[in-house]
């Protein structure tokens, strides 16, 4: 975790109220895995007093460039859109704790509900670069919210679907992960939490419904790893990056939790943004 | 800065020797005036800066007594709920530097805390309701009391409870443990024995919880006012009469946010606090009136941003202040304001920031006013 001056590097509107912004912070870029984030301040201290999170969506060490990848949704968000390249804004991180593949995964499933792009797809860029395969399925509302190809990997198979039908399948995302689940040895979701939950109950029965077996020995006595451990979500099928409205985002302030099959509620900002699907309860209670 | 040692077990220990000590070094380093006909002679053009010790921002003395031996190194604390356990926030902030930490509000048990969204931003401000979630004064003692006792910081443990004996039973587990300073109750709690109705509230529930926990501890103690009163000085009184080392104030107001499509109101728990700027002139009436109300420290929290904030909290009254919600957007601000206040006094050519507290209070304590309801609902 650092704290320190990012330089707007370019910024643009990608899509209608959607921006994508680069910054020049090496310090933060350099250690900084897919699924983590950052904590940024606006300039505005006296009206807005918190700091926004935002997902890293790539980050690139050589470089030392980081994007972030966000919609205009209030006050905060219209702030960052009126910055100029050569501005300098206050970042805190990289926080939380990323997405852990498990080192014997040749296929990835990425799997992303429209602003939910942003969480997941660094994912891409790592596993790539590992040398893994990746699909990722996104789904949209229509096909003007589609994010363009051309700021993905060409390596990356990329699948969409629309509510309206007007790109690719007609209907939600989360119905096309059936015909991939028996590809994919893990998959990497990010989005509304209702389609979160549909993948959680989706992914629980797989092992079932494909009979396949779990790959390797089983280690530590087959006794279950602690929530929000790297190893529970290494060993998971599905692990999800949620969101939660955030305040202190470094674990102080507890704001920021979802709960957990523990019965103890979790923080997005520590334990989280990435769970293991069965780390979580998907009953919206908590939500 | 000198290091200065953390608990001591009389009152009238160090502090009050080196306040002494403070007065009588600040005196002789006074510049005397220049004889008159001297000062004639010199070029009407260049009017004499008018004659000021010259003080280094090392030397100023910041250090404060809230009573019992809890001495901090400087008046600047963070507030509860806002620093954790004091750990979170690893080496981006050195806690040392600080006058001392209020950690999370802690019960008796365990606490999973109200339904998620708990926080959300206000204009110029925040809403939270966490509800307490914590893991319960044994687990903070297990996980935390190593880390604290080996800090030059202290740490003020935020005790909250239901009833008056469950805040006893916490207070009694604290005593005597390396590495925790003082207590700070949180009454803002309904009182389950009465209905629900809060302690802060009432005097008399207020008082009575108070000397309670006197009675069970011998550590410092201190007592966070609610805003959400008619007449804070009762109360007040209530608490100091109670034997409470200091007051801090004030608590978070309660409100509520909405949800975007006006359905609900935002928050799982319906209810939040207000934080921040938008608090803090609500803060300085408060400490304004309780400064007057009682004899005993006061900590001011609400709305710290800056060091006209501080100053303006030290002048109603405040001999400390805690920083909260601005540690979300600026973590570095408490050590900042440190150095900031230790600056302004050497440029006051002071060497302590005392000569600051209570500066804009009427210069006689005023009788309590007839006319609050004029101004409060």
């Amino acid at each position: 975790m650092r704290l320190g001056a990012a330089e707007l590097v370019e910024s643009r509107e990608i899509l209608p109220g959607q921006w994508l912004q680069s910054y020049h912070a090496p310090d933060l870029a350099s250690g900084a895995r897919a699924g983590q984030f950052v904590h940024v301040r606006t300039g505005d201290f006296s009206g807005m007093v918190l700091r926004r999170p935002f997902s890293l969506n790539t980050a690139d060490a050589a470089t030392g460039i980081l994007t972030i990848h966000f919609r205009v949704i209030g006050r905060g968000t219209q702030w960052f859109t009126r910055l100029r390249p050569g501005d300098e804004v206050d970042m805190l991180g990289p926080l939380g704790r990323p997405f852990e593949v498990d080192p014997r995964s040749r296929h990835l499933l990425l799997i992303a509900g429209g602003l939910g792009m942003a969480g997941v797809r660094m994912l891409a860029d790592e596993a790539i670069r590992d040398g893994r395969q990746v699909t990722l399925l996104f789904g949209a509302a229509s096909s003007r919210e589609v994010y363009p190809s051309s700021l993905l990997p060409d390596e990356v198979e990329y699948i969409v679907a629309t509510d309206d039908g007007s790109l690719g399948h007609h209907g939600y995302v989360t119905d096309l992960v059936r015909e991939y689940e028996a590809w994919a040895d893990q998959a990497f979701a990010c989005g509304p939490v209702a389609m979160l939950a549909a993948l959680a109950k989706g992914a629980e029965g797989r092992r079932e419904r494909l009979g396949v077996a779990k790959l390797g020995r089983k280690r530590g006595g087959g006794k279950s790893d602690p929530v929000g451990s790297a190893a529970a979500r290494r060993k998971a099928f599905l692990q999800v990056s949620m969101e939660q409205n955030m305040g202190c985002a470094v674990g102080a302030c507890l704001g920021c939790v979802v709960m957990s099959t523990s019965g103890i509620p979790q923080r997005v900002c520590r334990e989280g943004p990435v769970f293991a699907a069965d780390e979580l309860v998907w009953d919206g209670t908590w939500t | 800065m000198k290091a200065k040692r953390r608990v001591v077990t009389s009152a009238a220990g160090p502090a009050g020797a080196r306040r002494q000590a403070t007065a009588q070094r600040s005196r002789p380093s006074v510049v005397a005036p220049e004889p008159r006909a001297r000062l004639e002679i010199r070029p009407s053009s260049t009017p004499r800066p008018p004659a000021r010790p010259v003080v280094a921002a090392e030397d100023v003395d910041l250090t404060v007594d809230l009573g019992r031996g809890l001495v901090l190194r400087n008046p600047i604390m963070v507030a509860s709920g806002t620093f954790g356990y004091g750990v979170e926030y690893g080496d981006v902030v050195d806690v040392d530097q600080l006058g001392a930490i209020c950690c999370k509000g802690t019960t008796l048990r365990p606490r999973i805390g109200n339904p998620t969204p708990r926080v959300t931003e206000t204009p110029s401000g925040m809403l939270n309701s966490i509800g307490l979630q914590n893991p319960g004064v044994n687990a903070v003692i297990d996980k935390y009391s190593a880390t604290w006792a080996a800090w030059k910081v202290p740490v003020i443990v935020n005790v909250a409870a239901e009833s008056a004996g469950d805040y006893v039973e916490v207070v009694r587990r604290l005593e005597g443990i390396p590495g925790i300073a003082g207590i700070e109750l949180n009454i803002s709690c309904p009182n389950v024995g009465k209905g629900g109705l809060q302690f802060a509230i009432d005097a008399g529930a207020a008082g009575e919880v108070t000397a309670a926990v006197r009675r069970a501890t011998d550590l410092p103690l201190l007592v966070k006012l609610s805003p959400n009163v008619a007449d804070i000085r009762p109360i007040a009184r209530a608490i100091a009469d109670a034997g409470a080392d200091a007051l801090t104030a004030i608590n978070t107001l309660s409100g509520i946010a909405l949800a975007p499509d006006r359905t609900r109101p935002l928050l799982g728990n319906i209810y939040g606090g207000l934080s921040g700027p938008a608090v803090k002139p609500v803060a300085l009436r408060i400490v304004y009136e309780a400064a007057q109300a009682v004899k005993i420290p006061i900590v001011a929290i609400g709305g710290v941003t800056d060091l006209d904030d501080v100053l303006d909290f030290l002048a109603v009254g405040a001999v400390a202040v805690q920083v909260g919600t601005a540690i979300f957007a600026d973590p570095m601000l408490p050590v900042r304001l440190v150095d900031g206040l230790a600056d302004a006094c050497a440029r006051r050519g002071s060497t302590t920031y005392r000569d600051l507290i209570g500066t804009a209070l009427p210069k006689r304590a005023a009788a309590p006013s007839s006319k609050g309801v004029e101004y409060r609902p």
